[in-house]
């Protein structure tokens, strides 16, 4: 397998072939942030929260979706690389709501540690939660539009019950046709809830989701982040949601 | 699942209820009449809404489920593309299905300009309960503004009366122009430069040369070299696709349209000349719904050159869009072609590389393809050796606004606003001075008069944080405000978002909140810091330049904004 050699953050960092920025970042320890990227499966690029700035580039490339090029130059921690992955952080936090449904919200993580706040944008109106399903509980108030339920429902399980309809700031998760949860021909598999960052798609019955992110990424399928991002003192997640 | 279970000859029912919604014979029953023999390929799924929503009027979620089942879908994926397109009328249950006829009024820069919100209004108030009038994006018929659809009649400076006297006579069907048909194109030495080609007596790599030499460059508005695009297309593995993007959707902009409408063969022509450059198997023209009379000219002289074909021809198909102007924007235009939600692409892999059904794919601007016929027969300097200010070529400008005669003006590269103005328009509109301009429809930003002697061409404006664009010269006068105009362009941007990425989908929505909100004290410093993210991290040009109406006030028009 060849290398790719290139430059991030000032430091080299090698590359295998085929490997994205943001893998071969995580391997040398860089912290990127990211949300609607999941392990094990398809990278979307739509959330734009690890964008990077690459040398001799007009705009700020996905870290998630670009592979190395050798030579190249690279900078996630540049004061404009960090002004947009901020500004993206921000604009999904001020629509998200007051108190994050699972401590481990991924977009809750990723905020405190570059000190994000929602507070300058006012809020989104919010859909309403969708209780009708007996094992799955709808809030798409904290949805942040990054599709890693749909990835996981249509091409991981192959089962495509979810969709994403509509367009611009209306752009919304439906089940089937629009249905609520409960009467789609959802088989309640859970690899949405799995896939979520945000708990809008959480297990029914479970005010908030308790379940410290090390623990449950030790049993199995987990798509939340990765352990080397977990960092002491946020891994838990114990402090307030933002 | 029913459907599903049944394939694989599972029992269809495991619990007293199906899961999800059962499919309703008489919907089915609709579908399979609109469709007739069509092939229920993933790729046509937005022709076959179309063709039950022109039979249904309306797609109801019983015609979309049974959509799905006829076409072998899932109802999301159904829904989902149904949803994103706004000329489809979803009728879910409960809901009223829309009255018969639609009344589309144009609410974009230039209509809004010249009256469009009353116009709205008084439409609203007086066509009855038998009309429904909606405000529309941009539909390419600035130099008459205020416009309107009725049904699929175009009207030009429109009024209640205008558009009462049609809705009552039901003149309602698209109004084809008089243009140039198949046969006079043909007698005057037209697709003789095509047959030229195809039967070798000219070699690509001549044909490649004159284009080159010429300095022909995409005229939607990206302003790629053309040559340089066949270069690369050419140089991927066959089969390779060429798609004529027909979008035309940019606020401000006609001139394809013009095009069209005018001189339908020489656009064939010119697409087919590039389709033969880089060796296509098919071509496709993805055609925007808004512009019902050039559908039906296409339609007819597809027919009439097929029937009668100059040379060999490749396979020609004719897409329809369904209002989405992010559909302009080349890689979502291809995933529509797909037959899927009109989202953008992540570059790389660039078009040319993985194109239309992953195939290397050609995509050309329609005044572009139209230029190429022209070049080949009059010679590369014909057109290069036209231009002002050392600028070369040539190439329509779509003017409107505050002038007296607005409209598509052919100019040469390097011309100046005052002059497409004063030469081309008739002057300023009486009563009216030039206060400012936007050099590029909605995306280019917004320009102070005090630059109106600068060349309009690519590149050059950029020092203004501006571009040319599909050359939408919109002209605003002191009875206009640039903070206006753009909360007019932003709210645009927000309603064509495809919702696909965080920096366009949340940041439209917030700059035009934040704009009306305090619509003579903006935020500056949030809004700034906004639009830098917007055009540093969006996917595709439709967000990176949303932002630059605000830039352009926040730079030229600060007075306007901190008062």
């Amino acid at each position: 397998m060849s290398e790719v050699r290139f430059t991030l953050d000032g430091v080299e960092v090698a590359a295998d072939d085929g490997e994205t920025i943001l893998m071969a970042a995580r391997r040398a320890g860089v912290r990127i942030p990211h949300l609607c990227y999941a392990d094990g499966m398809r990278p979307d690029g739509n959330c734009r929260a690890c964008v990077v700035e690459i040398d001799g580039e007009r705009v700020l490339a996905p870290s998630c979706c670009r592979e190395p090029a050798d030579g190249m130059v690279v900078r996630a921690d540049s004061d404009r690389a960090r002004r947009a992955q901020r500004m993206v952080l921000e604009l999904l936090l001020c629509d998200a709501p007051a108190e994050a449904y699972r401590r481990d919200s991924e977009l809750g993580l990723w905020a405190r540690e570059l000190e994000v706040d929602g507070a300058r944008f006012p809020p989104r109106q919010q859909p309403l939660p969708d209780y009708s399903h007996p094992a799955i509980a709808v809030r798409l108030d904290a949805c942040i539009q990054c599709t890693r339920c749909v990835r996981a429902c249509r091409e991981v399980q192959g089962n495509d019950v979810i969709g994403y309809a509509g367009r611009s700031a209306e752009a919304r998760i439906v089940f089937d046709a629009e249905l609520p949860m409960g009467e789609s021909t959802c088989v309640a598999c859970g690899e949405c809830v799995q896939a979520c960052p945000t708990g809008a798609l959480m297990p029914a019955g479970l005010e908030v989701e308790d379940t410290p992110p090390v623990a449950a990424a030790s049993q199995g399928k987990w798509y939340g982040p990765h352990r080397s991002e977990l960092r002491p003192g946020t891994d838990g997640a114990r402090d307030a949601a933002p | 699942m029913g459907r599903r279970n049944r394939a694989a000859g599972l029992p269809v029912m495991l619990r007293p209820v199906p899961k999800g919604r059962p499919t309703d014979a008489s919907a089915l029953a609709d579908v399979r009449a609109a469709l007739g023999v069509a092939p229920r390929r993933r790729d046509l799924l937005i022709e076959h809404l179309h063709a039950v929503q022109d039979a249904v009027g309306y797609l109801t979620s019983d015609h979309l489920n049974a959509l799905a089942e006829e076409m072998g879908l899932t109802p999301a994926e159904v829904y989902e593309v149904a949803t994103f397109y706004h000329h489809f009328d979803i009728v879910r249950d409960g809901d009223a299905p829309p009255p018969p006829l639609t009344v589309r009024v144009c609410d974009s820069i230039a209509c809004e300009m010249a009256g469009a919100a009353d116009l709205l209004a008084a439409l609203r108030d007086g066509l009855g309960a038998g009309v429904r009038v909606v405000p529309a994006p941009c539909i390419g018929r600035c130099a008459g503004a205020p416009a309107a659809l009725v049904g699929a009649r175009a009207v030009d400076r429109a009024s209640v009366e205008a558009v009462r006297g049609l809705v009552e006579s039901g003149a309602v069907d698209a109004e084809v122009p008089s243009y140039a048909g198949f046969r006079p194109y043909r007698d005057f030495g037209g697709y003789d430069v095509l047959r030229a080609c195809v039967e070798g007596e000219r070699p690509y790599e001549d044909v490649h040369a004159v284009i080159q030499a010429s300095g022909l460059r995409g005229l939607g508005g990206a302003g790629f070299p053309s040559a340089r695009k066949w270069t690369f297309v050419r140089a991927e593995p066959a089969p390779r696709y060429v798609a004529l993007n027909a979008d035309e959707g940019e606020p401000g902009t006609f001139k394809d349209r013009y095009c069209m409408e005018a001189d339908p063969h020489r656009v064939l022509e010119g697409l087919l000349i590039a389709a033969w450059a880089v060796e296509a198997e098919s071509v496709w023209i993805y055609l925007r719904d808004e512009y019902p009379a050039c559908r039906e000219i296409l339609t007819r002289e597809l027919d009439a050159l097929r029937a009668d074909p100059p040379c060999a021809l490749p396979e020609i198909h004719l897409r329809r869009g369904a209002g989405a102007y992010i559909c302009g924007e080349e890689t979502s235009l291809i995933e529509s072609l797909e037959g899927k939600r009109g989202e953008p692409r992540l570059r790389p892999p660039y078009p040319a590389q993985v194109g239309l059904f992953g195939r290397p794919t050609l995509v050309h601007n329609v005044e572009t393809v139209y230029w190429i016929p022209e070049i080949l027969r009059r010679g590369a300097d014909w057109f290069a050796s036209e231009g002002r200010r050392g600028r070369s070529g040539m190439r329509y400008f779509s003017v409107s606004g505050r002038v007296k005669e607005p409209g598509v003006y052919l100019a040469p590269a390097g011309v100046s606003a005052r002059e497409l103005i004063d030469e081309y328009a008739g002057g300023m509109a009486d009563g009216h001075d030039f206060y400012a301009f936007l050099p590029g429809g909605a995306s280019g930003g917004i320009l102070p008069a005090s630059l109106g002697d600068e060349p309009l061409d690519f590149d050059v404006l950029a020092e203004h944080g501006s571009f040319i664009g599909s050359a939408a010269i919109v002209i605003l006068s002191d009875a206009d405000t640039a903070a206006a105009a753009a909360v007019n362009l932003l709210r645009f941007f927000r309603h064509e978002s495809c919702g696909k990425c965080t920096p366009c989908r949340v940041g439209t929505a917030k700059a035009t909140g934040l704009m009306a909100e305090r619509p003579r004290k903006w935020d500056t410093g949030l809004l700034d810091e906004l639009a830098e993210t917007m055009a540093d991290a969006s996917i595709c040009g439709l967000g990176q330049a949303a932002a630059n109406p605000i830039r352009s006030v926040l730079r030229f028009f600060p007075e306007e904004v901190e008062r």
